[in-house]
């Protein structure tokens, strides 16, 4: 078994290649020979945060008319282009980026390129085209925010955490903001931001460097920076948040038992980012499957849950969140949850040492090679790191990165997250038990 | 994918001209759409010729004779391994044991031979390699990724697991608690609900009514004895069916299989299920409940994997519902109307009762004219059938995507195994896109005046 001081020949976490073109558009070359297949993704460096105060939903409404056609690929025809040749296509928005992306058959890859790359300068939006998506994102947020509870819960939680930051706001937008969106909104949107500069294109699968290389220049070469807002890749857009330390309770008819959620906001790959892999190690260790510690003493030895989990995302262009949720077991109340929780994260820290880092780092490290398994997965991995400006020479280093924690920082970034970080307490509970927890 | 015309014989020339008269007319074809500029993307792509050969072997283990398929990939040093037990899947649980399939299925990974559960996560996880179980309603399926270094240790501990749970009391207390929060939770999500509603009242006193966790009487009696008398009965040699992919070859995978399975029992008692005698009569139960979104699902009668409409049905129902935006039904209901964010059909292929599944979502106020189009472009599908325009977009798509199956190892294995619970043969892969291709209009015009006039069962959930 490789161990800790062993560099292998995963060293690097994809093997990956980039360049760039004259135009600014960084090109990322992940090569998987399994089968003659491949995924492009396109990621725009904007999502929900770039909207303006009251246009909430802009970028996701744009990724939607998105598909609505060009000059040259009018109406419905680039869906059907793409299942004509039996492409995978559809596309993500989320607070940060917003990708485009389509699977196929090798031999499919240079019409592709074509259209994604038609439709990022050309893209034409009709007025019925508008109001028909503007009602389907509708529909989206209905289907997958009002009708579940958890979703409510998730929203509610980050609007408090976040206070007046973009972060707080709903990535769908909420209702009224999608409802007041006008054509003119989603055409600004895209002008200032879908530009090669502010893009980042993945090519995952069967190719390699130099025919890469070609076809994103004969494709992609020509596209145009027309946009007011210049490139920000790498720039930290970051505020300060007031130094909460908040509790909310939610109560919503479908609930049927109780959670226990406290969010923090911590660091990210751009805000302290020397923090990110110690508190990656953190999660881990904390609450990250069923030999984590949390699990081990609230579910296994106190029984007082039912379920724990840790949860980082350092993938932000501002703060990072590191998140705890806890469901109890039956009958127990959430008051005296809390209490056992806060004790199992300082038993833990106490516990916390040089041979019990090293486990955790081990669990970490020994699934990163599967990553380079499905080329979709590369695929998503590099576009969405990159597009929050995360370098490749980072990404490539996860291994190395996770293998340098020193388990006193851990502990002291721990001790720090909890003291002073901005954080939210929150219970989620069925509606009209609340006396009874 | 290429065809290994070497092994095909004199069939090769046929195949030949059969696809040289498919191109001139689907070029034709496109050539009068005037797309034919964006055709020559693919046609003149210095890509078009990437040379893949997929070559499935049949295996078989030197000492116990487990047969198994093998695909050899050596692009990552990884493996997985897909089983299958079948007919022993959760609507073959005994009546008063309703929930053992699924519990089994959770506890299996959770401590055995001399491992607790905790130290069998612990080695488990030090060392990459997952190992998982699910129950489905017709089959018990596991799953083994590793990588090549651990693979040896992975099968062993996969062994352990099969012959020697431990099935400790404190770790089935556990499962108990979880699967009995987890029944809760089902109903705080409104899809989840109308799922099991919709199975309740499509298959009545069948057992795919069933909750696939089980019901909370019936979990609370289940003890070690019970668990053992499951897999004993159960996972047995007899039924199993095995797809092996990634960095092995085959003496070594050959070898694995011995492992994996040794002391496993040849046959047990498996329950029987009777094939579902449903009636299709329109009818429509409603749940009136306030939520954020009307929803509902339909049912017709399908087709099993195995039966000669199998084809073109699938390819009907790709057109009704099954192209995602590009289906008949998207089209109209959210691309022309913006009624909805996801209306589709697909085929279900459990082995009792196979069926053709619809669903869509609406807001209230706008639930009933998409329900009107639905149904009415259900019935103009039912009474017209598809033109041939339709039907060769459908093969161009089935045909050109065949390929994204090979996306992860995973997905390998489980087509191997898959490929074997539905007798599929060896070349399957290779005649995979002829099948698509030999369907003609009449066959798809048919089997659709065949399954689909038929009338719908169906819930739905929200405020009318």
């Amino acid at each position: 078994m490789c161990l800790l001081a062993c560099r292998d020949a995963q060293a690097k976490l994809f093997d990956a290649q980039s360049f760039y073109l004259d135009n600014g558009l960084e090109v990322v070359v992940v090569s998987n020979r399994r089968a003659p297949i491949i995924k492009q993704m396109l990621c725009y460096r904007s999502g929900s945060i770039d909207e303006k105060v009251g246009k909430g939903g802009s970028a996701h409404l744009l990724e939607h008319l998105m598909f609505r056609g060009t000059k040259k690929i009018s109406g419905q025809k680039f869906n059907r282009l793409m299942e004509e040749n039996g492409a995978e296509s559809n596309a993500f928005t989320s607070t940060d980026v917003t990708c485009y992306h389509q699977f196929m058959d090798i031999s499919r890859l240079e019409l592709a390129m074509f259209a994604e790359a038609d439709r990022m300068n050309n893209l034409q939006i009709s007025d019925t085209d508008f109001e028909l998506e503007k009602g389907i994102v509708y529909q989206e947020r209905k289907q997958r925010i009002d009708n579940s509870p958890l979703a409510l819960f998730g929203e509610e939680v980050r609007r408090v955490l976040w206070q007046n930051n973009p972060y707080g706001r709903p990535v769908t937008g909420t209702e009224e903001e999608i409802l007041g969106l006008k054509k003119k909104d989603i055409e600004t949107f895209y002008n200032n931001y879908y530009t090669p500069e502010r893009a980042v294109l993945v090519l995952s699968g069967n190719i390699d460097v130099k025919t890469a290389k070609k076809l994103a220049e004969k494709y992609y070469g020509s596209a145009e920076n027309k946009g007011e807002i210049k490139n920000t890749v790498d720039a930290k857009v970051f505020s300060e948040l007031k130094k909460i330390q908040t509790k909310i309770e939610m109560a919503l008819p479908d609930v049927k038992t109780p959670r226990l959620l406290k969010m923090y906001a911590s660091s990210s790959y751009q805000h302290e980012a020397e923090n990110v892999y110690l508190l990656q190690v953190l999660a881990a260790y904390m609450g990250e499957g069923e030999t984590s510690k949390l699990y081990k003493k609230l579910v296994l030895d106190e029984k007082i849950a039912l379920g724990v989990s840790v949860d980082y995302n350092p993938l932000s262009r501002s703060y990072g969140i590191f998140s705890i949720s806890v469901m109890p077991a039956e009958g127990v109340k959430i008051g005296e949850l809390e209490k056992s929780l806060e004790k199992a994260w300082e038993e833990a820290l106490r516990e916390l040492n040089l041979d019990e880092v090293q486990k955790v780092k081990q669990k970490m490290l020994s699934g990163l090679i599967y990553l380079r398994d499905n080329p979709e997965d590369a695929a998503y991995v590099v576009g969405v790191m990159r597009g929050i400006g995360v370098t490749l020479e980072e990404i490539e280093q996860q291994a190395d990165k996770i293998r340098e924690v020193n388990y006193r920082d851990v502990l002291s970034v721990a001790k720090n997250m909890i003291e002073i970080s901005p954080q939210v307490t929150a219970i989620l509970y069925p509606e009209g038990e609340k006396n009874a927890l | 994918m290429r065809y290994r015309g070497r092994r095909r014989g004199k069939g090769i020339v046929i195949v030949a001209i059969i696809a040289a008269l498919s191109f001139i007319g689907a070029s034709y074809w496109k050539f009068a759409q005037k797309s034919s500029d964006l055709q020559s993307l693919v046609d003149d792509s210095e890509l078009k010729n990437v040379s893949f050969e997929a070559n499935i072997t049949e295996i078989k283990s030197p000492q116990l004779g487990i047969k198994a398929f093998l695909l050899e990939d050596t692009e990552n040093p990884i493996v997985s391994i897909s089983f299958i037990f079948k007919n022993a899947g959760y609507a073959s649980d005994n009546d008063d044991e309703d929930g053992i399939a699924a519990m089994t299925a959770a506890l299996l990974g959770e401590g055995a031979g001399n491992y607790s559960a905790i130290q069998m996560k612990e080695e488990l996880e030090s060392r990459g390699i997952r190992i998982s179980f699910n129950a489905d309603k017709d089959d018990f399926t596991g799953a083994l990724l590793s990588t090549k270094e651990n693979l040896s240790k992975a099968t062993k501990l996969l062994n352990l697991m099969l012959v020697h749970p431990r099935f400790d009391d404190a770790d089935i207390n556990r499962v108990k608690q979880q699967m009995i929060s987890a029944l809760l939770r089902q109903k705080e999500n409104p899809n989840q609900v109308l799922q099991l509603e919709f199975n309740k009242e499509l298959f009545g006193k069948h057992p795919y009514a069933r909750n696939p966790l089980g019901n909370k009487n019936d979990i609370l009696m289940i003890n070690r004895e019970k668990l053992q008398n499951f897999v004993k009965d159960n996972l047995i040699i007899k039924n199993l069916l095995v797809g092996v992919a990634g960095d092995v070859n085959r003496e070594e995978a050959e070898q694995l299989l011995d492992i994996m399975f040794e002391n496993v029992a040849q046959s047990g008692r498996l329950n029987f299920v009777r094939d579902a005698d449903l009636s299709f009569d329109g009818r429509i139960r409603q749940i009136d409940k306030k939520i954020g979104q009307n929803i509902t699902l339909r049912a017709l009668q399908g087709v099993g994997r195995k039966h000669e409409d199998f084809y073109p049905l699938y390819v009907a129902n790709y057109i009704l519902g099954g192209a995602g935006l590009n289906s008949r039904l998207s089209q109209k209901i959210r691309e022309e109307n913006g009624l909805t964010y996801g209306v589709y059909s697909y085929l279900l292929l459990d082995d009792k009762a196979p069926l053709i599944v619809a669903g869509f979502a609406s807001t209230a106020d706008k639930y009933n004219e998409a329900e009107k189009i639905f149904e009415n472009e259900w019935k103009i599908f039912a009474q017209n059938g598809v033109s041939q325009k339709e039907l060769q977009q459908a093969k161009n798509y089935l045909t050109a995507s065949n390929n994204l199956r090979f996306a992860s190892i995973e997905n390998v294995s489980a087509m191997l195994a898959a490929m074997q619970k539905y007798n599929l043969g060896l070349d399957f892969l290779q005649k995979r896109n002829d099948y698509i291709n030999q369907i003609d209009l009449d066959d798809v015009n048919q089997v659709i005046k065949k399954y689909f006039t038929t009338q719908m069962v169906g819930v739905r959930i929200g405020s009318f």
